[in-house]
């Protein structure tokens, strides 16, 4: 046989840049972003509504959720189940997705059948029906929901480490779709009058991207652009803040594994170091051989994967150390986590910061080739309120971080010994080696009671 | 991209060009250049079914074992040299198959090809005991984490063993159990490797901004020295006869909702049969207008979540699948007789024109976004090449549903879904 090829070197990357949207406005002021991108025959469609969550009134969290997941279930025009009929026979997807800072309505239909769907999915948004049977069940299903949510270990950690890291009385501390005791108060009244009061054009912006069959501002003007709601309440976004630092154990009795959850309050991407922090997450822990998967999983064993993970929301957000453990090793795997994640006397090197640019640079084409792609990171802008050629300049910012940098940025925001730590799993079998490490102020917690039921 | 025949898709145009190298490796190119990036895809003929008694897990824990090293790649630098070239990376086992796949900017197409051949090549001078422990234990925390450790996490292979005989290709799941995955050995490895990872029993799909010639080109400059093998024997597992015998099984668990489960055997995937069930089961319990979600979630309020699907499978037959969560204080007996009252009238009455027709629309799309990234579209390549010898059927895959009409589906429903053909799985609530 002969002798084996050297390794090939990697030829440069050619210039790619994200698509440059082109906008305009309905005659009801909606901000209309299109991205005509040709061989995308599937239509994208995100109707991006500016009503963060903490529009919600206290005591009935959980509406705005309920509210979205109502308004595909009969307009005023076509009742009940022939709506969402009259869609699917148009070949189109119908979504929802509700985030602190503004809710998503999204469409995905074939090219030669928009204008149709469309008018149907601007028939959703303005004209729902909000039936009492249909608002009732959602409530009762998103109930049945946090139960499922509360019985997976991972979603159990999820959820009470952001009402850990949050403040409490912050809306980013609780779930988006709402917690039991709040979405139980929730009316088919309340729904109503949520859309009344919150669904309407003003601050709406209409992203479409696709190979479009028929001029698009068109289409979008027959659909959207009589929409009127003039008793339109805006409500600004509330900054979250951090909860006080925290260790919990969260009673899981009998299980294999446990799911942990090690970080804190941290930065979003307004932020002059996000770029920086970027880089150094993905070394400690976005990589395959970042430093914490390399040894958790690849020389230790101890897990299937290992993640450090940032979250930004539109002004601050978290991060944490995320994996699931077998539960005798749990100690263990916190303990060197807790040493990796130092980086005093191992700051980032330039190998590290170069692996993670070629990295952000690399995957980028390739997720944004798609109409949805493209609709979606178009619409996280929007939402964030990051102008339109935010993933170029991210990337030139990327590229100019330096590893004193990843090393100073991270060292400003990741404070190992003031993390919350939110572990789900075996606390008889926990609670002591966890103590054992100096988490001296453990708090051991059962699961989450079932709220739901008398 | 398409022709347009009175209103619907008919034929897709994506180019498609297979080359064969001397050594049996299959090379499948679908040239795109709507980004500067480019999928490279290996699908082995290999999967759980072919797995020796004894060694269930094996081909998932040998599909760990790919990315612990080869003669010139070191423990964990395959993921890592690609990723640091701006590649995603992964490698799926399932029923029918192992793939491996990374997309990536062009410039790093070649060490895309390195990587796969040299694996390909060399696996086995770098596997050690230690390696092979490693990766054990990750993939029992893998079970742990997505099987052992959450609720109904061990639906899959209760259905398994009601749904086909112990011994049966199907008759266990993909990640297997822990005491087989203990037992395997470094000779199981190399033995696995000898038999299954040899040149012509891959299809190499290359796809994105690389044109056909480039991409053979290439092809045989990595992968052409590469000695063939004999080709591996399938397993012989003949399509079985429709379930019979009802069988049932109960479990139970912390759980916050019962469930129903029913099980079918289907025919094997690659004809209009499999085609039509496709369709019966999407009508049945896809999305909300289907029958299940209808009637048990709107209508009744019986169940908190419903649906149906098939998984089609090449061993002479596939699986089917339905269920319902219950919402509290329905029994699962009520819930039961509630799915079986709506999937015989979907067997004595058959669709609507309205619900064969959404049910084709909703599979158009689904099909177009499949082939609209050029990941995924090197991954259906390799799975028809591999499962059905033809590549080219993912142009003809709108074509071969539009022509499936209503007498097609209640012919195979009554072949295959009559009331006595199914298996049952209840799943309870442990008392607290």
């Amino acid at each position: 046989m002969r002798e084996f090829l050297p390794r090939p070197t990697i030829a440069p990357a050619v210039v790619w840049a994200f698509p440059a949207p082109q906008r305009a406005r309905l005659s009801n002021d909606i901000e209309l972003m299109l991205f005509d991108l040709p061989g995308q025959h599937v239509i994208s469609a995100h109707l991006v509504l500016d009503v963060p969550l903490n529009a919600e009134p206290r005591d009935i969290e959980g509406v705005a959720t309920i509210c979205a997941r109502t308004l595909d279930e009969g307009t005023l025009r076509h009742n009940g189940e022939e709506f969402a009929e009259l869609l699917e026979t148009e070949g189109a997807g119908f979504g929802v997705d509700l985030s602190l800072s503004g809710t998503q309505i999204i469409l995905d239909v074939p090219a030669s059948h928009l204008d149709r769907a469309l008018e149907l999915f601007a028939e959703a948004v303005t004209q729902p029906s909000l039936a009492d049977r249909d608002v009732n069940r959602h409530v009762q299903l998103r109930l049945a929901e946090i139960e499922q949510a509360h019985a997976n270990p991972a979603h159990a950690a999820s959820i009470a480490f952001r009402a850990a890291v949050f403040e409490e009385v912050k809306r980013a501390a609780r779930m988006n779709g709402g917690e039991p005791e709040t979405v139980s108060q929730v009316t088919p009244d309340t729904v109503g009058a949520f859309h009344l009061d919150h669904f309407g054009p003003a601050g709406a912006t209409l992203i479409l991207a696709g190979d479009f069959a028929d001029d698009p501002i068109a289409v979008a003007e027959r659909s959207l652009g009589s929409w009127r709601n003039d008793d339109q309440q805006r409500v600004t976004i509330e900054d979250p803040t951090p909860g006080p630092q925290r260790t919990l154990l969260i009673d899981r009795p009998g299980a294999v594994q446990a799911d942990v959850r090690f970080g804190s309050f941290g930065i979003d991407r307004l932020d002059p170091r996000w770029a920086a922090i970027s880089i150094a997450s993905y070394a400690m822990g976005g990589a395959f051989l970042s430093r914490l998967n390399a040894v958790l999983r690849e020389e230790k064993g101890y897990t299937y994967g290992v993640r450090m993970n940032f979250g930004p929301l539109r002004t601050g957000g978290s991060f944490a150390v995320q994996g699931s453990f077998r539960t005798e090793v749990v100690a263990d795997a916190l303990e060197i986590s807790r040493d990796l994640i130092k980086v005093g006397s191992a700051p980032f090197t330039s190998q590290e910061v170069n692996d993670a640019v070629a990295f952000f640079a690399g995957v980028s084409p390739l997720r944004y080739a798609t109409a949805e792609g493209v609709a979606d990171q178009a619409a996280t802008q929007a939402l964030a309120g990051l102008p339109d050629d935010y993933v170029d300049r991210s990337l030139a910012l990327l590229r100019s971080v330096t590893p004193e940098a990843a090393t100073e940025a991270y060292s400003s925001v990741v404070h190992p010994d003031e993390l919350t730590l939110v572990v789900v799993g075996d606390a008889e079998r926990l609670a002591d080696p966890i103590r054992a490490l100096g988490f001296t102020d453990l708090e051991v917690r059962a699961p989450a009671p079932d709220q739901t039921k008398p | 991209m398409w022709g347009m025949t009175s209103g619907a898709l008919t034929s897709l145009g994506y180019p498609i060009v297979e080359h064969t190298l001397d050594n049996g490796l299959r090379v499948i190119s679908s040239p795109d250049h709507i980004a500067p990036s480019v999928a490279v895809n290996i699908w082995y003929d290999v999967g759980s079914r072919d797995e020796e008694q004894g060694r269930t897990g094996f081909a998932h824990l040998f599909e760990h074992v790919m990315f612990q090293g080869s003669a010139h790649v070191a423990s964990g630098q395959h993921i890592a040299l690609l990723q640091a070239a701006g590649a995603v990376v992964n490698a799926t086992t399932w029923f029918d198959r192992t793939n491996y796949f990374e997309t990536l900017p062009t410039g790093g197409l070649d060490l895309a090809l390195w990587l796969e051949a040299d694996r390909m090549a060399t696996l086995l001078d770098a596997l050690t005991q230690e390696n092979l422990d490693n990766q054990r234990e990750v993939v029992k925390e893998e079970k742990r984490q997505r099987y052992d450790n959450v609720p109904y996490g061990d639906v899959m292979e209760l259905l398994n063993t009601l749904t086909f005989p112990p011994d049966h290709p199907y008759g266990h799941t993909t990640i297997g159990s822990m005491e087989d995955l203990d037992a395997a050995t470094l000779e199981d490895v190399h033995g696995f490797f000898r038999r299954h990872y040899v040149p012509n029993n891959a299809i190499l799909s290359i796809v994105g901004d690389v044109e056909a010639d480039d991409a053979f080109e290439r092809a045989e400059t990595y992968f052409g020295h590469l000695p063939a093998g004999p080709k591996p024997p399938k397993p012989q597992a003949g399509p079985l006869e429709p379930l019979s015998g009802m069988p049932r099984a109960e479990a139970s668990d912390k759980v916050p909702a019962e469930a129903v489960y029913f099980s079918w055997r289907l025919p094997a995937r690659g004809g209009q049969d499999f085609d039509a069930l496709d369709l019966a089961f999407s009508i049945l319990g896809h999305g909300q207008t289907s029958r299940l979600h209808k009637q048990l979630v709107r209508g009744t309020e019986h169940a908190e979540g419903t649906g149906a699907s098939t998984m089609g499978l090449i061993g002479g037959n596939s699986f089917g699948f339905s269920y319902a969560r219950a919402r509290d204080g329905v029994s699962p007996e009520q819930l039961e007789q509630e799915m079986v009252d709506l999937i015989d009238q979907l067997l004595s009455d058959g669709p609507t024109d309205e619900e064969l027709r959404r049910a084709k629309a909703q599979f158009e799309r689904h099909w177009l976004h499949e082939l609209a990234r050029v990941d995924s579209r090197a991954d259906v390549l390799g799975e028809y090449a591999t499962l059905h010898g033809d590549p080219n059927l993912i142009n003809s895959r709108i074509a071969d549903i539009t022509a499936v009409d209503h007498g097609d589906i209640q012919s195979v429903m009554e072949q295959w879904l009559r009331p006595d053909q199914r298996a049952t799985l209840i799943y309870r609530q442990e008392a607290s």
